[in-house]
This record gives structure tokens, C-alpha cells and sequence, in this order.
């Protein structure tokens, strides 16, 4: 069992809940694989990554309403914005995300 | 786990423990999830699909969950996670398959072997290390392997257990070492096998397997040697590093070129 399901075993156990966001989707080239996870938890101690930067940072928002609401949210982060100094996503690609709340 | 109602959502910790069983196991399991549905309800439900056993838990999908079981077998089957789509249902599913990790299995525990496994351990392999001299192979000089033999070599690669997930790298201190265990070895479904030696130690050897021990020269294709790409390696990190490159290619379906394909 990979480590973002242990960690979220380890908060399930603890009576937490958390978001999951898995990427299940990928076009172009992107920052993490189809099947990458990350653990998003309402006090900032996430587990693993799906990529880092301001797309993850969009996930974590999305995320928090996830928490709230318990509706399961899908995320589309672009990452094809033109290159320059100033840009967000230089990947290239567009990855989508898909963030469901887990209780305990 | 027994059968659950269809109605009844499956329990967090129950699909955690399921996962958690199967991979100790090695058993195929797969968690599929509904991530889009014109019904919002549905959007969440989740099974665990395993290829010889009922579903846990149920998806609340009607006549149409059955062949979305199949759907998920299929890519269980394929080891890939997949998205199912049904436009016409207006549904979308994610097949998350858990992933078995590859084993590599580093047959001698010298100046190679060590940067490799350490290699393979960030690049998430399950590692063995074998050797028969003590002094090398421990946990001091390989602490991060999960598994250490220190035993007769050749007998110990002939017993262990291989499959289609394993990696075989054979670098023990001495050539005819090498070749006695790529022996115990040539002739089952594994992902990779690889044995160092230069280009023309290693043609050498393979004519005389043809020619005096009748080995098929098939055989001797799927063996990567000389080992790794060709990268210019030239320190053991760095030919650690070629093999362990050679083997995520194979790993991942790359096209980077082995040095053993241009021999």
C-alpha cells in the first residue's frame, strides 16, 4: 500500500477526516502521473504531492470546500498558459484531479 | 470480507484494510470510483474489484454495473489505472490499480551494488541483496535493502521466488559467478535480467553458451549485457545509475537504447 493510504489510515484511525485528490487524468505534459495522490488535511499537514506549484495550491482550495461541503469536486488544472517570466504553469499540459472527502 | 448489500457504502478503513491485505499478499486490487455522473449522488460511490472474487461494496449503478466491473477487470488485468467513460450513461469512473512494486533483486553485494539498491529503494523497488561473504552483504553496507541473504549465492538465486515483476541484476565478484546463476535463471518470465561485463568478455561467453551448453541464442537476447545505458559511466554511482536507468526503460516502456542492443 503506497504511503498517501497509510497516512490516511493513520488520520482515518485518528478520527480525522481528509480530502483525498488523485489525478486521473493527464493531456500534454504535466508534473505528476495518472494515479498520483496527495492527502489534504484542514490543518496544513498534507501528504504527497501532485505536483507542487500553483496547480496543487488550486487543488488545496478546492480541497477545502471539499472538506466542508463533503461534495467530491473534479479539478481541472491547465497548465498550457503561454511561457513567460510571469507564468503560472510552464508544464504545458492539463491534469484532472479528483478530490473526495474521507471519513473516519 | 463478506458480501455486502448492495446499498451499503463501503467503510473507509475496511477499503484501506482490503488494500492493505492485498498488497501484503501481492493479491490484484483494484479501487474504482464514480468521479462524474449526471446522477451527483452517485459521484464517490466506491468498489475494491478483484479478478477472481465478487466486488466489495457497490457503485448503485443498475444493470450497467456489471459490465463497469468487467471494464475494471479488464484493466486489472492490463496492471494500468484507467478512466472509464459511458457517455451515454453520463458517467465517468476512475480504476485506481494498486500498484505491486517491481522487486530487484541484486545478486552480489560489491561497489555496485550498493549505490543500486540505494538507487532502487528512492525509485520505490522492493530489494534483495545476495551474497555469500557476510562482510558484504549486511545491513550496514545496505541498510535501506528490504531484504539481505547471506548465503551460498547460486543455490540461493536457483530457491528464490521470481516473477514477471522481478528485476535480476547479476554483478557477484567474479564472472563465471555471474554466468552460473544467469543459468539457474535464463529461462523464467522475468522483467530484466542484466549481468555486467564488458562487450568482449560478454560475447565470448555467449558463444561458447551456444556452442557448448546449447543455449538458444533467444535466450541470450533477453539478457542485458553489457549492462545498462550508455550514459558514459564510468564510477560505481555512476553505473549504478546506467543500470538502474536501463531498468526504469524497461519499467516504463522507454526508448532510450541499452548498451546490450548494440553489442
Amino acid at each position: 500500500m503506497n504511503k498517501e493510504y497509510q497516512a490516511l489510515k493513520q488520520y482515518l484511525q485518528a478520527g480525522e477526516s481528509v480530502a483525498v485528490a488523485t489525478v486521473i487524468d493527464t493531456r500534454g505534459s504535466v508534473p505528476r502521473e495518472v494515479g498520483a495522490k496527495m492527502i489534504i488535511h484542514p490543518l496544513g499537514a498534507h501528504v504527497g504531492t501532485i505536483g507542487g506549484g500553483c496547480g496543487e495550491a488550486e487543488v488545496i482550495r478546492a480541497a477545502m470546500d471539499v472538506l466542508q461541503t463533503g461534495t467530491p469536486a473534479k479539478v481541472r488544472v491547465d497548465l498550457t498558459e503561454e511561457i513567460s517570466m510571469d507564468s503560472h504553469g510552464v508544464c504545458g499540459g492539463i491534469m484532472t484531479v479528483f478530490v473526495q472527502r474521507w471519513d473516519p | 470480507m463478506g458480501p455486502l448489500k448492495s446499498q451499503t457504502p463501503l467503510p473507509s478503513l475496511a477499503v484501506l484494510e482490503a488494500l492493505e491485505r492485498a498488497a501484503a499478499e501481492n493479491v490484484p486490487v483494484a479501487l474504482v470510483t464514480v468521479t462524474d455522473s449526471a446522477q451527483s449522488a452517485l459521484v464517490g460511490n466506491r468498489i475494491l474489484v478483484w479478478l477472481d472474487r465478487d466486488p466489495a461494496g457497490a457503485l448503485g449503478l443498475g444493470e450497467l454495473e456489471a459490465r463497469v466491473v468487467e471494464d475494471a477487470r479488464a484493466a486489472l488485468r492490463r496492471r494500468r489505472h484507467a478512466l472509464l467513460r459511458y457517455p451515454d450513461a453520463g458517467l465517468e469512473l476512475f480504476v485506481e490499480v494498486q500498484q505491486r512494486p517491481p522487486h530487484l533483486i541484486i545478486v552480489g553485494a560489491g561497489h555496485i551494488a550498493q549505490p543500486l539498491c540505494r538507487l532502487a529503494k528512492i525509485c520505490d523497488f522492493r530489494v534483495t541483496v545476495i551474497d555469500d561473504r557476510t562482510q558484504f552483504a549486511n545491513p550496514d553496507r545496505f541498510p535501506d535493502a528490504d531484504r539481505i541473504i547471506a548465503a551460498d549465492i547460486r543455490q540461493t538465486v536457483r530457491d528464490m521466488p521470481m516473477d514477471q515483476d522481478t528485476y535480476v541484476v547479476l554483478v557477484t565478484r567474479g564472472h563465471s559467478l555471474d554466468v552460473e546463476c544467469l543459468l539457474e535463471i535464463i529461462d523464467r518470465p522475468l522483467a530484466y535480467i542484466g549481468m555486467i561485463g564488458s562487450r568482449r568478455r560478454i560475447s565470448a561467453v555467449f558463444s561458447l553458451l551456444t556452442r557448448e551448453q546449447g543455449i538458444p541464442q533467444e535466450s541470450l537476447d533477453r539478457v542485458h549485457a553489457p549492462i545498462g545505458l550508455p550514459i558514459g559511466a564510468e564510477t560505481p554511482a555512476e553505473i549504478a545509475l546506467c543500470i538502474m536507468a536501463e531498468i526504469i526503460n524497461v519499467y516504463r516502456g522507454g526508448q532510450a537504447v541499452s548498451l546490450s542492443q548494440l553489442r
